[in-house]
């Protein structure tokens, strides 16, 4: 079907390999898992062995500092100064969604390119939100912050209502982050192999396409640091904003 | 027809997007000391928008196109 394959070209396919769009086995996402992985530690290790150094020689070592850079100035930005403490999190999600949004530019699929993959990664950063608010609010508090405003007891229905509806908005983060990363990722997949058809399977136009699912890369990357980073601030913001003893107790335990 | 409902949601959805990004070129060019924040609002509003058009072409196949196997 796909005269690229036939003529053993499969890179020229731009990432969207001829009708493969069943979902994958799971040994077929692992291995996909697998590269990303291996891509991932293989550089930090070698990046790891610059750390000592004073200054960093190493390229890896360069732009992993960068990367922290970013992350932090993100996090910093968005939560407050006490941000500082959820960079690892956020760091995690930026490695893992940006390393395997390249994998999916020259492979026919990658974990983010499948909605197990990504709805497993929303619920890790919706709990990890939970885990935050309760651990900044109390167990209480936290779902206390769910029924809005404090009103008067006449007006009990309002506020039940309004947990009912900001429970419901809590799971459909979980949605939204999810599909939208691959709708992203698998959308561009399909683009490319729409636009193959195009040029009657011999001219790769999807190769032109490759920019623009750069940009996405990138762009789908930070929009889910950003927003993992803007419901922990929602959800840790109302620590600071209670109490000034709290806001004073702060930087003590941040050393 | 059910291609121009697709049609009609891409059409409302690059409306959206190109008012987002009119309003955030606009505060960028009066005031280039707040890029940093204007991006990260406008990304986040990006992101919603474009969440629209992904639930609609994700819930259109199951409701009524019949996707060829």
């Amino acid at each position: 079907m796909t005269d690229f394959s036939r003529l053993g070209l499969n890179w020229l396919a731009a990432g969207g390999e001829g009708g493969k769009h069943a979902p994958l086995p799971v040994e077929g996402m692992l291995g996909y898992v697998a590269i990303v992985l291996v891509l991932l530690f293989g550089t930090m290790s070698i990046a790891k062995k610059d750390f000592g150094n004073r200054v960093f020689k190493n390229w890896f070592a360069q732009c992993y500092e960068q990367i922290y850079l970013f992350i932090q100035n993100l996090c910093v930005g968005i939560i407050g100064p006490h941000g500082r403490k959820y960079v690892p999190m956020i760091m995690t999600f930026w490695l893992m969604i940006f390393v395997s949004n390249l994998v999916s530019l020259f492979f026919p699929t990658a974990p983010t390119g499948d909605l197990a993959w990504n709805l497993a990664m929303a619920l890790c950063a919706v709990m990890y939100v939970q885990w935050e608010g309760m651990r900044s609010n109390g167990f209480l508090g936290h779902f206390g912050h769910f029924a809005g405003p404090k009103l008067p007891i006449a007006l009990i229905p309002i506020t039940l209502m309004i947990f009912v509806i900001e429970l419901i908005s809590e799971l459909m983060k979980n949605v939204s982050l999810s599909l939208r990363l691959y709708g992203n990722i698998d959308g561009g997949h399909q683009a490319v192999e729409a636009m193959n058809k195009l040029g009657g399977n011999l001219v790769p136009v999807g190769m032109f396409l490759m920019p623009i699912k750069l940009l996405t890369c990138v762009v789908q990357a930070l929009i889910f640091c950003l927003l993992t980073c803007v419901y922990i601030s929602l959800v840790t913001h109302h620590h600071e904003d209670h109490g000034d003893d709290h806001h004073g107790h702060d930087p003590a335990t941040a050393h | 027809m059910e291609v121009v409902g697709l049609g009609l949601a891409a059409l409302g959805v690059g409306i959206g997007l190109g008012l987002i990004g009119y309003g955030a070129m606009q505060g960028m060019a009066r005031q280039p000391e707040a890029i940093g924040k204007l991006q990260t609002a406008m990304l986040i509003a990006l992101a919603f928008v474009e969440l629209v058009f992904l639930l609609t072409v994700f819930v259109a196949p199951g409701s009524f196109i019949v996707r060829p196997r």
